[in-house]
């Protein structure tokens, strides 16, 4: 009977294994969920393409952020939920690739609570091409396949990545180390050693970041023009309102930006006001446009005792810069083309 | 459903369980078990399709059952053969390679033909493949006149049906009637080779795939590569194809033996082969037997003169590209094998009677291992490559003809890298591992049969249970989302 032990032993371990992984995962997501900094793990870097997906559902949000860590960095819905009175939801992700950045907006579109999709242009820059996604990245998880109909089977992927993936073991410790290091009465903005979204751009990292990012340009190539362009016909009969905005990357980079490829970043822009126009003049949900890229007081502001208030790096601007500029958009009100 | 999928894991428990139950109360009763299980596992993809599988599978059990009638009337049966050939082969033309075909005469002679667009139902090339081999054993007398439900279980059978092991009717009909006294032993085996298939999948080949995808997708959008991406990309493509088939091949493997069933050995450390001979005779071994037994031997194989036999390979290497999948660099990674295997054969025939002196053999086999696995990695370029120019700028990479630096290659890299090449040339494949335990049907190369390991040799121990179970957990982990296995889209 060497086999059956040897097999009551092998199910034995693996049923173990993965009751304790349900266990911790379950108590975590409780845990994040009720904790009333929770949200600001939405703003952590980690396995978020994971476990995001699975938060949107649980979250119900009204206004969802979509975009790369520029988003991801920016918007905390602590700061910004009290501040405008509504639920939202940061659907940042590292280095988001343009169909990416089209799938996570189809999601949110498709999420019946919600009202208004926020995208950063910049998820459509670069020279990706069709399907291009990081390896965390999982169409399974979204309500809608690339083509707009029902992803199939979504309950039971988003189940399982919930309770049973390495994405959501990762993402659910990050946040928990995260948060239980939290003392009484301080929130994320206290604690930047640990919410990376909170520190200050000092002179050596705007130095640095100046170096590493020398030859950064903003061009949107053939592939990116695809996905926006998908979508924007994906938003074309959405319940809810795209509000999209080039985002607010601070002055000493757009700089840069000019001096690589003026001509690139021009045509950019006006290729997506172009297509906005388009969009706006036959759907019957019309999308908004805003431009941070440019010379504003977000993106001139000089440090201040060697730190800047609004910045974590030249490209990643902080929570309250975030709310800053929801404001100004709620202040504009229309879109701007 | 994929083998690396939840549902998967919940369909095989319930398939091995329900199987179990029924196994000694009714013969006919668990092969309809089975019948049912693997329809239910194929709808799962899409539902539509299963009734071209159903139709396909009775069409050619008749055509068969009539060969077999005629055969044994002495009846001219040659109607019935080429119709069901026409039959098969014109499925696959018309669901794979219909695009491919008009798109090309398009092309070439400007004249606008219509481009219907079929869906590709999922496993048709392995399906196609299994009955044309029934059809033609049945034409030759080997088949046994089976019952439809043996004969749909035969082509149906889940383990082997999405990507293979192509399996023949007399290896795999005998075996859903025979009673087995080891359940518990199969069930051990059987978790255990799954459980490998599933970490080298999740672990390592789903792991390498994002950077050979973006050094692909680079070249694919017309950046000239390299060097470093080139060789990186070459690199970590000929060992994510290696680990996912070598994956799939030992899910459904052990997703087989748990059931008793023994499919025929398909992947054997094809790497550590000294030639693109024995390459063949372990990469993909019942494809490679299958082109063998029904296109090279009809062909004329090896009995004409040498310039007709290494035309006979080429030919069955430019099909056996084509097979694949519809775009010409499938092909043309069949024709630079089928141009290997001739340079090969004729080294061998002007070398014939020469042995190396023995201090030297060591050495000659090493660099033999070495050409060979660079020969395979060039030719995956363009296995990999979506166009040849794509295919081009991989290439003109390695020699340094452009500049483009997707990825960089850092010390984890070469780490990586290292740790690869020790597994794949210096470590025991997991049927020399799980051998002794009879987890599948020998190699049809007697030349190169598989040698049980010693020092890592599997046993049903408490401490290798517990390893093993570690290992999975580990992998489902790593399952974070759904990457297929490649060979899925064959």
């Amino acid at each position: 009977m060497k086999q059956t032990r040897y097999a009551f032993w092998f199910l034995g371990t693996v049923a173990l294994g993965i009751a304790a992984l349900m266990g911790f995962n379950w108590a975590a997501g409780a845990y994040i969920l009720h904790h009333r900094a929770g949200a600001s793990v939405q703003t952590l870097s980690g396995f978020e393409r994971a476990l995001k997906p699975v938060w949107l559902t649980q979250i119900r949000p009204e206004l969802v952020f979509v975009g790369s860590s520029r988003v991801r960095d920016g918007f905390d819905p602590v700061l910004i939920d009290p501040a405008l009175g509504v639920k939202s939801f940061n659907y940042g992700a590292s280095s988001m690739t343009p169909y990416e950045a089209r799938r996570f907006a189809q999601d949110a579109l498709a999420q019946p609570s919600v009202k208004q999709v926020v995208v950063s242009l910049d998820a459509f820059t670069g020279h990706g091409g069709p399907g291009e996604a990081l390896p965390s990245f999982d169409e399974t998880r979204l309500a809608v396949t690339p083509e707009g109909g029902p992803t199939p089977r979504r309950g039971l992927w988003l189940f399982t990545t919930r309770f049973l993936s390495g994405g959501a073991l990762g993402m659910n410790a990050l946040s928990v180390y995260a948060l239980a290091r939290l003392k009484d009465g301080e929130s994320a903005a206290d604690r930047p050693d640990i919410f990376n979204a909170y520190s200050h751009m000092s002179e050596a990292v705007m130095q640095r970041d100046l170096t590493y990012r020398r030859a950064r340009t903003l061009t949107m190539g053939p592939g990116p023009r695809r996905e926006f362009a998908t979508l924007l016909a994906s938003a074309c009969n959405a319940q809810a309102r795209l509000i999209l905005f080039f985002p607010p990357d601070h002055a000493a980079i757009q700089a840069r930006y000019r001096e690589g490829d003026a001509k690139g970043l021009e045509a950019f822009k006006q290729t997506v006001r172009d297509a906005v126009a388009r969009h706006n003049a036959r759907c019957p949900s019309r999308a908004a446009l805003f431009d941070f890229l440019d010379a504003n007081s977000l993106t001139t502001e000089a440090l201040r005792d060697g730190r800047s208030a609004s910045y974590v790096d030249l490209v990643h601007f902080r929570p309250p810069a975030g709310l800053w500029l929801l404001q100004q958009m709620r202040l504009k009100g229309e879109p701007s083309n | 459903m994929p083998f690396n999928s939840y549902p998967y894991f919940i369909f095989l428990a319930a398939a091995v369980l329900g199987y179990w139950l029924l196994e000694n109360r009714s013969l006919t009763g668990r092969r309809l078990f089975l019948l049912l299980a693997s329809y239910a596992f194929y709808a799962w993809w899409r539902a539509d399709f299963l009734l071209l599988l159903m139709g396909s599978t009775l069409i050619n059990y008749m055509l068969g059952r009539e060969i077999e009638l005629r055969r044994a009337r002495h009846a001219d049966r040659r109607l019935f053969l080429i119709g069901g050939l026409i039959f098969n082969l014109g499925l696959i033309a018309v669901f794979k390679y219909q695009t491919l075909f008009v798109s090309t005469a398009n092309e070439l002679l400007n004249i606008g033909l219509p481009i219907s667009e079929f869906f590709l139902p999922l496993a048709i090339s392995f399906f196609t493949f299994e009955q044309i081999s029934y059809l033609v054993d049945a034409d030759n007398g080997k088949t046994r006149r089976y019952s439809l439900l043996d004969y749909a279980l035969f082509v149906a059978y889940f383990p082997h049906l999405i990507a293979g092991p192509i399996v023949r009717h007399n290896d795999l009909i005998p075996q859903f009637h025979a009673l087995r006294s080891a359940r518990a032993l199969d069930l051990a085996a059987g978790i255990t080779l799954f459980t490998i298939g599933l970490a080298k999948k999740t672990l390592i080949a789903d792991n390498l795939a994002p950077f050979a995808d973006a050094i692909f997708n680079a070249a694919g959008r017309g950046t000239p590569l390299g060097l470093t991406d080139s060789w990186l990309g070459t690199l970590f493509f000929s060992f994510q194809i290696y680990f996912d088939f070598s994956a799939y091949s030992d899910m459904a493997l052990g997703s087989a033996v748990m059931l008793g069933i023994r499919l025929p050995v398909n992947f054997l450390s094809p790497y550590k082969a000294a030639s693109i001979i024995e390459f063949w005779r372990r990469w993909h071994i019942s494809l490679s037997a299958f082109l063998r037994d029904y296109l090279y031997i009809p062909l004329g194989g090896n009995r004409g003169s040498r310039a007709r036999r290494y035309l006979n390979i080429l030919i069955t290497m430019l099909l056996g590209g084509l097979w694949h999948g519809a775009n010409w660099t499938f092909m043309l990674w069949g024709g630079l094998h089928g141009l290997y295997l001739t340079i090969n054969h004729a080294f061998r025939h002007l070398t014939h009677g020469m042995t190396p002196p023995p201090v030297l053999r060591m050495p000659l086999h090493a660099l033999s291992v070495l050409l060979t696995f660079s020969a395979t990695s060039l030719a995956w370029i363009v296995f990999r490559a979506e166009t040849l120019t794509s295919a081009g700028n991989v290439a003109g990479g390695l020699i340094g003809m452009g500049d483009s630096a997707v990825v960089s290659f850092s010390p984890l890299a070469a780490v990586t890298l290292v740790l690869l090449f020790i597994i794949v040339w210096f470590m025991p494949n997991s049927m020399e591992i799980m051998w002794r335990h009879n987890p599948a049907l020998p190699s049809p190369y007697e030349k190169e049969p598989v040698k049980p390991a010693r020092r890592f040799a599997w046993q049903p121990t408490r401490l290798q249970a517990f390893a093993y179970g570690l290992l999975c957990i580990i992998a489902v982990l790593a399952l974070s989302n759904l990457k297929p296995f490649i060979y899925f889209q064959f």
